[in-house]
């Protein structure tokens, strides 16, 4: 499955993509974090709760920044496995400067699910992922333009 | 006195109802032994990948986890791999490649079965997708993805095989006056037996005997084969006892032997305490043999009134990851070749060629003895095209066809020599029955109308009962079967036979053989089975062999029985043997009826009072050989009604003339029909199991793979004709699938016959209302 989209952040450039690639600021959003662990700036691994439909499972995902191109572009590979199911996401984004205060992220992710989820969730799994992609975006969105506290 | 005794013809109530009506039957899962552990299973949610590593400490840690086992821990016991039924072999637990979608992977052995799922949770598994082949014609193209790297091979071929006379065929083709061609598939579907499978295994390390309770269809040759996989641990057949309990549905999902069965031993055998495992739905549909997968291209040739002439068939055989079927070795694609089925072809080749994909397992039977429903639904739905090419009736073109009766034994074109038949008079009960004529007027009038009607026929020829040892056997044990006859001195009866009931009610009709030829009260009879300590050797109970082979047995064990039973008889009556006559159940002097003796004086008789020089005793045992396979056939009409809005095909009537040859109890031949009409149905319009292109199985659940209810099934109406079967003891020939085999092609070609005015030929089963709705909407007759 190829999910894609546009987000327009109230913040500057530089904000964003510290955010987007800081493992512990970028997991905030997503959702129901059970753990995190950052092996070193460019490898972490987080584990998740999520379902479709009505098959929920917990996820322990190995993330990888395979291209970090500051402030520009980056990709990620994310693979995981929860009991009898496995995901890949291989995403993509690019961060545009509308000018000091707004950034335009571009973003695709491509998503393989393996196993019970597929099975069982197949026709739920649009529905579920542009449910929870809006609740991360608006996420990061919110964090993102909230005023920064020192 | 016929009532009284319950012979054979009687309807007698089955003897087993009285426990499973009670909700008292005895199944694997209410086999509770003291201190038993739980065994769960790990499997992979990928259908093709390397397995880089196995951490199993998160599950060790859990408190009642007791051992996890993986496929590296199985190597020093060499049962990483096990021999399949078809001289290939399959994974126990993979090393370092997993090959389809729910493969096993690891298991979990805990002291509760809870825990042991909490155990399989927790295991991670690091796993590097691999390419993915589910289609085997892609399989078998140059530079597929390979699925057995083990295999010296190099391609995901297996095997080619083929019967006829290929350059005869061709000429016929060349030479004919009309030439019919169709694809068809045929779908994966799976048996979904309402008991999904399973094992206690339970090992006495003092004794060194394992004692293995298991949902086998087959429990000898289960015992043969624990003891040649796993003699280098020291276990022995003798050793050995295998016991089917009672089993909730078979239908050949449970010949054969799954991983979790071998596990299960190996952790007792290990462990010494009780193991028990017992799968859940999902990993039944998923992991379990699967039945059909055939890409079949089909050609028949004729002349142009009618008269066919010649066949040819081409078949590629989707077998999954390992060839696991449970064919007898000399077919490895079964008795497919019954395909030219109830017509005198003069020409016919058949081929079929095996591919491995990344799919489960399989290829066994599911009520289809041994492929017959992929040939029979081949043939009928063949003849309906050459109905529609040469604008004949289907009913007319059938009976000018027909093997006539008095051909038999006829010798078809691809070798079979079939026992019995008179096809005409079976098509002829059924068109009578359901009014054809009738029907036919109506559906010309309602397609004036635009309403759209079908009626479907056919006429199927099915092959059961192996088999002659000359040609049949399993892992090269013969396929033979007993029986084993005890008379006690009161006179009541313990049968012991080699076959293995799975709901066919075995403890009645067996019973009612041994009452007809001993004239005992089928009351007075008890049938035990599925014990492997005690019942006779045999191959067990799978392709409609039960009553042909074992049910062989039984009437000459029997008849052995009645044979000593004379002499005794004899001399009680103080005559001489050849003055003795059999008459109304009894022994009497000839032409002096009141001098008689009941079997129950004789048995007696065997035991206080038997002549000097005569083994004391009542007992006897067969171990029954049958001469030839046995041919049941039937014809069957389906009407069906379509609707224009939703394309929902709605069966209005259904009826099935079924021959069986004798019949032993008329209820339970009814309901073996209805059974087996509904497991018709089910595929020719509903269940299906596909995979996506990652190998994700689609209709791993009872939402997604579609089983008919009560809500779907039609009044079936049954009728007969009875053709006994010249060669079995008892003439009969079987029925535990000659509704599922005949069923789909009726209702399947029902549907065309509604859609043929559409120039419809053809609709690959299942025939889903989206199929149907886009063929209406395509030819703009839809509402």
């Amino acid at each position: 499955m190829r999910f894609e989209g546009k987000l327009d952040i109230d913040a500057p450039r530089d904000r964003v993509w510290s955010f987007l690639t800081d493992p512990a600021q970028v997991t905030t959003c997503a959702p129901d974090v059970q753990s995190l662990e950052v092996t070193d700036p460019r490898h972490f691994k987080v584990v998740v709760r999520a379902g479709v439909g009505p098959i929920k499972g917990t996820f322990s995902m190995n993330v990888e920044f395979t291209e970090l191109q500051e402030p520009g572009h980056a990709s990620v590979v994310a693979r995981g496995q929860a009991p009898g199911s496995a995901v890949e996401m291989v995403s993509n984004m690019d961060l545009a400067e509308f000018d000091e205060t707004h950034t335009l992220m571009e973003w695709s992710s491509e998503v393989t699910v393996s196993g019970m989820i597929q099975q069982v969730g197949a026709r739920l799994m649009q529905g579920a992922a542009d449910k929870i992609t809006q609740q991360v975006f608006a996420c990061i969105k919110a964090k993102l333009e909230a005023p920064v506290t020192a | 006195m016929a009532i009284a005794i319950g012979g054979i013809g009687q309807s007698v109530k089955r003897k087993e109802d009285a426990r499973f009506i009670r909700g008292r039957g005895n199944y694997v899962d209410d086999v509770k032994l003291p201190g038993m552990l739980y065994l769960d299973i790990a499997r992979s949610p990928y259908a093709h990948a390397r397995i880089k590593s196995i951490d199993t400490s998160k599950a060790l840690a859990i408190p009642g986890v007791l051992a996890v086992i993986t496929g590296k821990d199985l190597v020093p016991l060499k049962l990483e791999w096990m021999p399949t039924l078809m001289s290939d072999r399959q994974m126990v637990l993979p090393t370092d490649t997993v090959l389809y979608q729910a493969q096993e992977v690891a298991a979990v052995v805990a002291t509760e079965r809870y825990i042991a799922a909490d155990g399989v949770a927790a295991i991670e598994v690091d796993y590097e997708p691999l390419p993915v082949v589910v289609d085997p014609i892609k399989a078998l193209q140059p530079g597929a993805t390979l699925v057995r790297e083990d295999r010296e091979q190099k391609d995901n071929h297996i095997w080619h095989w083929e019967v006829g006379d290929k350059a005869g065929t061709d000429k016929a083709f060349a030479d004919a006056e009309v030439v019919v061609k169709q694809d068809l598939y045929i779908p994966r579907i799976h048996v979904s037996s309402i008991e999904t499978c399973g094992i206690v295994a339970s090992f006495d390390k003092i004794e060194g005997k394992l004692t293995v309770y298991m949902t086998t269809q087959a429990p000898h040759a289960i015992r043969t084969v624990i003891a040649l996989v796993a003699g280098h641990l020291g276990l022995a057949e003798h050793k050995i006892r295998v016991i089917s309990p009672d089993i909730g549905g078979g239908f050949g999902g449970k010949v054969p032997v799954y991983p979790g069965y071998v596990l299960a031993i190996g952790a007792s055998v290990l462990t010494g305490v009780p193991v028990k495992w017992i799968e859940d739905r999902a990993e039944n549909i998923q992991a379990d043999s699967f039945a059909r997968d055939y890409h079949i291209s089909a050609e028949l040739a004729a002349k142009k009134d009618g008269t066919m002439q010649a066949l040819r068939v081409k078949t590629i055989a989707d077998h999954g990851a390992f060839d696991a079927a449970a064919n007898p070795s000399k077919y490895p694609a079964g008795l497919f070749h019954i395909i030219t089925g109830s017509y005198p072809f003069q020409k016919s080749f058949v081929e079929v060629d095996g591919a491995y994909t990344n799919k489960p397992p399989g290829g066994i039977a599911y009520r289809c003895s041994f492929r017959v429903t992929e040939a029979a639904f081949t043939i009928e739905r063949l003849v309906d095209v050459l109905a529609l090419e040469i604008k004949k009736d289907p009913a007319e073109l059938r009976m000018q066809n027909f093997i006539p009766p008095t051909a038999f034994p006829y010798k078809s074109v691809l070798g079979w020599e079939y026992d019995s038949g008179d096809y005409g008079r079976a098509l002829k009960l059924a068109m009578d029955t359901i009014g054809y004529a009738e029907l036919r007027k109506e559906q010309a009038e309602k397609r004036k109308r635009g309403e759209l009607m079908g009626i479907g026929i056919s006429s199927f020829t099915e092959i059961v009962g192996a088999g002659p040892s000359k040609d049949f056997d399993i892992l090269g044990i013969k396929m033979f079967d007993s029986a084993e006859i005890r008379v006690h001195p009161t006179g009541k009866v313990m049968v012991r036979i080699g076959v293995k009931s799975q709901g066919q009610g075995h403890e009645t009709t067996f019973g009612q053989i041994v009452a007809e030829e001993l004239g005992i009260p089928v009351a007075d009879i008890a049938v035990e089975e599925g014990d492997t300590d005690t019942a006779p050797y045999g191959l067990g109970t799978y392709a409609s062999r039960s009553t042909p082979v074992a049910g062989g047995a039984t009437a000459i064990a029997a008849r052995k029985i009645r044979e000593k039973a004379k002499l005794i008889a004899a001399h009680l009556l103080e005559a001489n043997p050849d003055d003795i006559e059999w008459k109304d159940y009894k022994f009497q002097v000839k032409g002096v009826p009141t001098k008689s003796k009941t079997m129950q004086e004789i048995a007696f008789a065997a035991y206080t009072n038997h002549p000097q020089g005569m083994e004391a005793g009542l007992e006897a045992v067969d171990y029954y050989d049958p001469p030839n396979l046995t041919f049941p056939f039937g014809s069957y009409i389906c009407v069906v009604d379509i609707d224009r809005g939703t394309g929902v095909v709605k069966i209005r009537r259904f009826v099935a003339v079924d021959d069986c040859g004798t019949i032993i109890n008329p209820m339970i031949v009814e309901g073996q029909i209805h059974g087996g009409l509904t497991m018709g149905l089910a595929p020719a319009l509903y269940e299906e199991i596909n995979y996506d292109k990652d190998g994700n199985i689609q209709g791993s659940n009872f939402m997604d793979y579609l089983l008919p209810t009560a809500m779907e099934t039609p009044n079936w109406e049954t009728a007969k004709t009875t053709t006994p079967s010249p060669h079995h003891p008892i003439g009969a020939k079987g029925v535990g699938e000659s509704a599922t085999v005949g069923a789909p092609a009726a209702i399947a070609n029902a549907v065309v016959d509604a859609l043929a005015h559409l120039g419809v030929r053809h609709i690959d089963i299942p025939i889903t209302p989206w199929k149907v709705q886009k063929i209406l909407k395509d030819n703009g007759v839809a509402e």
